[in-house]
């Protein structure tokens, strides 16, 4: 494992070959569906891996066969406020947990991290009761509103770790300058988390893209639905259309790919923090 | 500044949190508690809720279709949580090698875990078709006869398994953090004393990383007993109820037949069983459970 670079060994090309097996088992699915978005359908059963002939005209049929671009306008319907809550209310609570003492702030924290273990289908259907009681039910509102109330336990608490690295100091002497408890956050700390602003934004962004059973539960009407709820339906419109269909999966995967490769950075720093939980 | 015993400011300041506490986790978990012993079709006003004391419980207990679910999520967890394990630790070690091209490989892996789950269950029923999807397809290769997965009651459920392999890569990365917080001078102090590979593997990294994997077993018992989009998309449960996991049948039973007192029900089992499960990878984790240095205590 740790021997030095320049040493090719035994060892090292077995693990190197099994790395590459590896990473094969995970693209090859991919180029397949990818190619076979691009075939004819008659070619789509057919054995050859590459298409005879580049059929990107399957992504204009799919885009028309469902109205893709309604449901991606129905995405980002939900996904901006969301994350305009998530960041300001995560950030503002991280903050009241990062530098106030309060009386039962512990027991409060402890709170908090427990939450993120309470499975969501012991209030999914509480929940489900109160929207419906409130006609909120077929609109985007129960997909929105809860981010605005502290935006998500493990959001909060990455945020929170991040602002304890913030030395107090620069606290004390803008104190000193006459800043005042809510100056301090917005010109001192949160200028300064933005690294952890980023890893939530793009959880949540993530979060929203790939959500299914949220849309699932409220959105009754079709021309509500997300892009990942519609494109489930598509599956049970067109059968047999694979090239459509990959088609279709294709312009669903391609957008959180993107913001993947944009920001791997984020990603990876997020997900090491979020292990770092020790209860 | 200011260092009083009590800063009541900071309760303004978690204020949203509190309230998004109340209004969206102990209310509802309190009116849930209390539909769990009520009968109550949502299509009637919330006044005809009517209280059945232990009914639903009873039922369930009788309802062949529970155990089936519980049958399907545990042979799911029991099989899927180590084998994801083991699989991803690895891996991990592999991208742990110090050798150029290791970022490339490292996002290759992770790539999947960023695909939204139902493009990754629409692409996996095609993979998955008998006749013209890739797998038998490969299979076919090698001269084996591949079944029909999904659609065979005995494989349908395997099916789930083996996709899931394929999108690991969270548990990677978080083993990856975790091997690279192993101390290099352990390893080579051990080297030094004639422990090979394996032998150092078993003895310095593993009790080294052991905080990590117990943090991936809580996660993956947790994530076996929530699996819900790729059967839904996929299987909807089916073929013969071989894939009807345990939430897909909570969801059933509220949202397709309007039990919402039964459903209330099977989710307040559905927690008792995480809680239970939780508390003995908890408990028993003293035994197991390696922290260097316990100092970062809040």
């Amino acid at each position: 494992m740790n021997q030095s670079a320049k040493r090719i060994s035994l060892p090292h090309i077995l693990s190197m070959l099994a790395l590459i097996t590896g990473a094969l088992i995970v693209i090859v699915p991919l180029l397949w569906t990818f190619f076979t978005s691009l075939k004819s359908p008659a070619e789509v059963f057919k054995d050859n891996f590459f298409p005879t002939v580049w059929h990107w005209t399957n992504y204009r049929d799919a885009v028309q066969a469902v109205p893709f671009f309604k449901f991606l306008g129905n995405t980002v319907m939900i996904l901006i406020p969301v994350l305009i809550g998530t960041v300001l209310s995560s950030a503002i609570c991280a903050y009241g947990f990062a530098r106030f003492n309060f009386k039962g702030k512990r027991t409060l924290f402890l709170v908090l991290l427990a939450t993120m273990m309470l499975p969501s289908q012991v209030t999914m259907i509480p929940m489900f009761i109160m929207f419906k009681e409130i006609g909120w039910v077929d609109t985007f509102l129960p997909l929105i509103i809860p981010a605005f109330f502290g935006g998500g336990a493990f959001n909060i608490f990455l945020i929170r770790q991040f602002m304890r690295g913030i030395p107090r100091d620069l606290d004390e002497s803008a104190f000193v300058d006459g800043a005042n408890r809510f100056q301090i956050f917005t010109r001192i700390v949160l200028p300064l988390s933005v690294a952890p602003l980023i890893a939530v934004s793009i959880f949540t962004f993530m979060g929203v893209w790939n959500d299914f059973q949220g849309p699932l539960i409220y959105l009754n009407s079709s021309d509500k639905y997300t892009l990942a709820l519609g494109l489930s339906m598509f599956k049970g419109l067109y059968n047999v259309e694979w090239n459509m269909l990959m088609a279709a999966t294709i312009l669903i995967m391609l957008p959180a790919l993107i913001v993947f490769f944009l920001a791997q950075k984020y990603f990876i720093e997020g997900i090491s923090i979020s292990s770092a939980i020790k209860g | 500044m200011r260092k009083s015993k009590s800063d009541w400011a900071g309760y303004l300041y978690i204020m949203p949190w509190l309230l998004g506490l109340l209004l969206f986790t102990i209310g509802p978990m309190l009116f849930s508690l209390l539909l769990a012993f009520s009968k109550w079709d949502i299509i009637t006003g919330v006044q005809s809720i009517e209280w059945v004391g232990l009914d639903n419980f009873k039922a369930i207990f009788h309802d062949e279709l529970f155990y089936q679910s519980l049958k399907v999520t545990f042979i799911f967890a029991l099989i899927s949580v180590p084998l994801y394990q083991i699989v991803s630790l690895l891996i991990a070690v592999l991208l742990n090698m110090r050798s150029r091209g290791m970022n490339v490989f490292r996002l290759i892996y992770f790539m999947p875990s960023v695909i939204p789950a139902v493009a990754v269950s629409m692409m996996w029923v095609m993979i998955f078709n008998p006749e013209y999807g890739i797998l038998n397809k490969a299979l076919g290769w090698f001269g084996i006869q591949g079944p029909a997965w999904l659609q065979d009651p005995s494989y349908a459920l395997g099916a789930l398994i083996v996709m899931g392999i394929w999108g690991v890569g969270n548990t990677i990365i978080i083993y990856l953090s975790g091997l690279q917080s192993v101390p290099e001078d352990m390893h080579e102090a051990a080297e030094l004393d004639g422990a090979g590979r394996i032998r150092r593997f078993f003895s310095i990294t593993l009790p080294m990383i052991s905080p990590t994997v117990f943090f991936n077993l809580i996660m993956g018992i947790i994530g076996g007993f929530q699996y819900f989009t790729q059967a839904f998309v996929m299987t909807n449960g089916g073929p013969l109820n071989s894939t009807l996991f345990y939430n897909l049948y909570l969801y059933n039973k509220a949202f397709q037949d309007y039990e919402m007192g039964y459903a209330s029900a099977l989710s307040w089992i559905l927690f008792v069983i995480i809680l239970v499960f939780t508390l003995i990878v908890i408990r028993s984790s003293s035994m197991w459970v390696y922290y260097q240095g316990d100092d970062d205590k809040d």
